[in-house]
């Protein structure tokens, strides 16, 4: 009877309790509320803005304020509070924004005006200030409402955190599905961790840069809610995917896949207080990719993958003038993304304009699978039966490793108008831009043929073969009188040439009596030999003359030295040298 | 024995002279090329430019080229308002035969309404110095003059009462020489081509995947610095330099043209 008591007693007082709790929220009166955390702040911080609801009947939004000077960095954030203070309880809801001040100058948060019923709340404007540089202290920045570090260096934390732990027992892997791939063929990379607690967080420390890639993001793997049991050396980790990547390597040769570096959050051993909170490092180690060169032919287009081509028009008939269009998909699974060059389309008769490109393409872990439009405008230039030639897509397949050639039909439409030449085409009319086509001519009027010239290297040849010929003429003469005799003297009309100048030379320029005879005595030895006696034959009419000659040369040598005798040097020396004229 | 030197010198100077016969073009063509050029005024006529342009295209192919043929080119690639090719055209009918006043007006014309200085069109100035020798045939009085020095030279060798024509044929010779210099100087003028595409890219490679790094003028001439499977690399008036499949040579063997 008394635990009935009892129980009523407390039955009472717990309804008691909620419905005073219940009375105080549903009295409870709204309010709104925008603050910052600084009214002065540097070009280079953030700053927090907090829009505060709490009361009754509280919107599920609030409209954004007006921002002068200020954009909004991330946000809004959201977060709920429910508090019981002295029976009574408050609820409310804060949205938080992280702003970025965008000069130097006043900036101004606009006022916030919400309605609820009848009743409108005002919460008043901001006005902040912003000065160069940045003024905050570093710890004090505002925290990015998604950093799970809360803008803090996770290292500090650690050397903060009492009663330090061992070391988290988790690591990163990247891994590729191959490790040889062509130039264009997709590679995938992914980013695994694998641990043996509690993750709450994770991201890169700096974005990753592929150089020799082009990268491509997937959307997050889809992972089992425990993750892999894996066993890595000996120890038992659980794996999750992380983060993909389609990498299509852009130059053959070894191309690495950089080591990337990661923040992971991570709930160490409970404490006093309970679970904490720790933030490690880990980098996984680089890779590299051999990426194999693709040939190249006239006409490929780069595409690398597995691909269809067709071809179509809009209208098969069109009257002259008018245009038909053109459409060239191709479709398939690869690196068709990065292919912007479309087929050469020419069709005889027409002008094709060039063509407007579309694509529906979607990101795969197998490649960029999906479809590559080129629109082309084609307007006749003349009338009858048009065909567009087949059109060639030519891609590398990697299986095959070839390039293969998707091909499609021929397809001839009608163009209406009888004979285009009375009719104004768009070629003609847009041709009188330049001033339009002359008279042609009627004849081809070939060249002559005497009218041909000679290339560079023929003439030079000729010219060549000319200037040697000169040389030859000048040059033959010259070679016969060097030849030597038989006694190794030059002979001919070279050695009479230098007797004569010799003997020009005697007698002159203050020469000596004895260096003027010496020097005829000479001149004639060279020319006529020894001159001596010879017993046994008579002298010839040659030899009597040099002989006569070289007694005048002796009687001058010898004769004494009674006056000028430069008369006779010069008149000895001409009559040597009429004889050498003569007999040389 | 001067007889002898005579017929060796005969006999040198036949084979270096063979390439003047060997561009004379082949005899052995297929099809006539005046009826196909007629042809191809007749397509004109009726306002199919395009085949008329196949026409002058098959007459160029086989050798039987001219100024007649590639100005009627020019005025049916006008007729389609490709600027670019009418130029290529003129300019092609201008090496041809240098002295046709009428080329030489229409390219002028086409120039301006393109809108290219007159430098655009003419880069190397060697290639003026070749075209007026082949105008003025430079090349044949030259030739003409040098062998009269060599005959002169050789009279004066042979008899010495006519030592007095040695001045002759070394003012001669120094002529001869001096107007050889034009063509042999012409000779070294880079190869050139003309743009025949409004908006051609210029390419970092010789490949249809390479990237774009500039556009070119439609009709201007540029320089060619190297050729690669239908792809030429050039240096444009800007001094850009890359690779580019619009753009058809100036300068190139009879019976080779460039197809689109």
């Amino acid at each position: 009877m008394r635990d009935v008591q009892r129980w009523r007693a407390s039955l009472i007082s717990t309804m008691g309790v909620a419905l005073a709790s219940w009375a105080g929220i549903a009295s409870a009166e709204l309010t709104l509320r925008s603050e910052v955390e600084a009214q002065r702040v540097g070009v280079q911080d953030q700053v927090q803005l907090t829009v505060t609801m709490s009361g009754d009947g509280m919107p599920d939004n609030v409209p954004m304020p007006a921002l002068t000077n200020l954009r909004v960095v991330s946000g809004p954030f959201t977060s709920s509070q429910l508090s019981v203070v002295n029976g009574v309880a408050s609820h409310s809801r804060s949205f938080i924004y992280a702003l970025q001040p965008q000069a130097v100058g006043p900036a101004e948060i606009g006022e916030i005006r919400i309605k609820v019923g009848p009743t409108a709340y005002v919460a008043p404007p901001i006005v902040i200030e912003v000065v160069p540089g940045s003024i905050r202290p570093r710890g004090n920045a505002a925290p990015d409402p998604m950093d799970p570090f809360g803008g803090e260096d996770p290292f500090e934390m650690f050397r903060r955190r009492p009663g330090r732990g061992p070391e988290p027992k988790l690591f990163l892997e990247a891994v590729v599905n191959r490790d040889r791939a062509f130039v264009g063929e997709p590679v995938l990379l992914t980013y695994y961790l694998y641990t043996t607690i509690s993750v709450t967080d994770f991201r890169f420390v700096e974005s990753p840069t592929y150089a020799g890639f082009w990268s491509e993001a997937l959307p997050p793997p889809a992972r089992s809610r425990g993750g892999d049991v894996v066993n890595v050396k000996g120890e038992t980790f659980r794996r999750f995917a992380l983060i993909q990547k389609l990498l299509f390597p852009t130059k053959a040769g070894r191309v690495i896949v950089p080591g990337s570096t990661f923040k992971v959050g991570v709930e160490t051993g409970g404490g006093f207080f309970g679970p904490q909170q720790q933030v490690v490092e880990r980098t996984t180690t680089a890779l590299t990719v051999n990426a194999d060169p693709i040939p190249d032919e006239r006409g490929f287009s780069g595409a690398v993958g597995r691909f269809t081509a067709q071809a179509h028009l809009d209208k098969t008939n069109v009257a002259l003038g008018e245009a038909v269009t053109l459409r060239f998909e191709v479709a398939g699974n690869g690196n068709l993304k990065w292919i912007d060059r479309p087929p050469e389309v020419k069709v005889t008769g027409a002008k094709v304009y060039p063509p407007q490109m579309s694509s529906d393409l979607r990101a795969t872990p197998s490649g960029i699978s999906g479809t590559k439009t080129w629109e082309f405008v084609v307007v006749p230039d003349t009338g009858g039966a048009l065909t567009v030639p087949a059109l060639t897509f030519s891609y590398f397949e990697p299986e095959l490793r070839q390039i293969e050639h998707a091909e499609t039909a021929p397809i001839t439409f009608q163009v209406k108008g009888g004979a285009a030449a009375g009719a104004p085409s768009a070629g003609r009319a847009s041709g009188s831009r330049a001033g339009g086509p002359l008279a042609l001519r009627s004849d081809l009027d070939l060249p002559l043929r005497t009218g041909s010239h000679l290339s560079p290297r023929a003439l030079a040849g000729l010219v060549g073969l000319l200037l040697a010929v000169h040389g030859a003429l000048w040059a033959t003469p010259w070679l016969l009188d060097r030849r030597p005799d038989v006694a190794g003297r030059p002979t001919g009309r070279g050695r009479s040439r230098r007797a004569l100048a010799d003997l020009e030379r005697a007698g002159q320029d203050g020469m000596s009596k004895e260096a003027s005879v010496a020097l005829i005595e000479k001149t004639l030895h060279d020319v006529f030999g020894s001159l001596e006696d010879d017993a046994s034959a008579p002298p010839t009419d040659r030899e009597r003359a040099a002989r006569e000659v070289l007694q005048e040369v002796y009687f001058i040598r010898y004769a004494p030295q009674l006056g000028d005798y430069s008369e006779q040097i010069r008149s000895v020396a001409r009559r040597a040298a009429e004889v050498v004229r003569k007999w040389a | 024995m001067r007889r002898r030197l005579g017929l060796a010198l005969g006999l040198l100077l036949l084979p270096a002279a063979a390439p003047v016969w060997a561009q004379a073009p082949s005899s052995a063509a297929p099809l006539d090329p005046a009826a196909r050029f007629r042809e191809g005024n007749e397509l004109f006529r009726t306002g199919d430019y395009p085949k008329a342009i196949e026409a002058y295209r098959a007459v160029a192919a086989t050798g039987a080229e001219s100024a007649s043929l590639y100005w009627n080119w020019a005025q049916a690639a006008l007729a389609r308002n490709n600027t670019g090719e009418a130029l290529w055209a003129l300019l092609r009918a201008r090496e041809i035969e240098p002295g046709d006043r009428a080329v030489s007006r229409e390219i002028e014309r086409l120039r301006e309404s393109a809108n290219l200085d007159p430098a655009e069109i003419a880069p190397v100035p060697l290639a003026g110095v070749n075209r007026a020798s082949r105008r003025f045939h430079l090349d044949i009085v030259a030739l003409a003059l040098l062998v009269a020095s060599v005959v002169l030279h050789g009279l004066t060798r042979r008899a010495r009462h006519l030592a007095r024509l040695s001045a002759a044929a070394d003012v001669t010779l120094g002529l001869g020489l001096l107007l050889a210099a034009a063509p042999l100087a012409g000779g070294f003028a880079q190869p050139t081509a003309v743009v025949v595409t409004a908006g051609a890219p210029l390419q970092d490679a010789a490949s249809p995947t390479a990237g774009t790094i500039g556009t070119l003028r439609e009709g201007e001439v540029v320089v060619v610095l190297a050729e690669s499977d239908g792809y030429l690399r050039i240096e444009d008036s800007s001094g850009a330099r890359g690779w580019t499949a619009a753009a058809w040579k100036l300068e190139r063997p009879a019976g080779v043209v460039s197809h689109e």
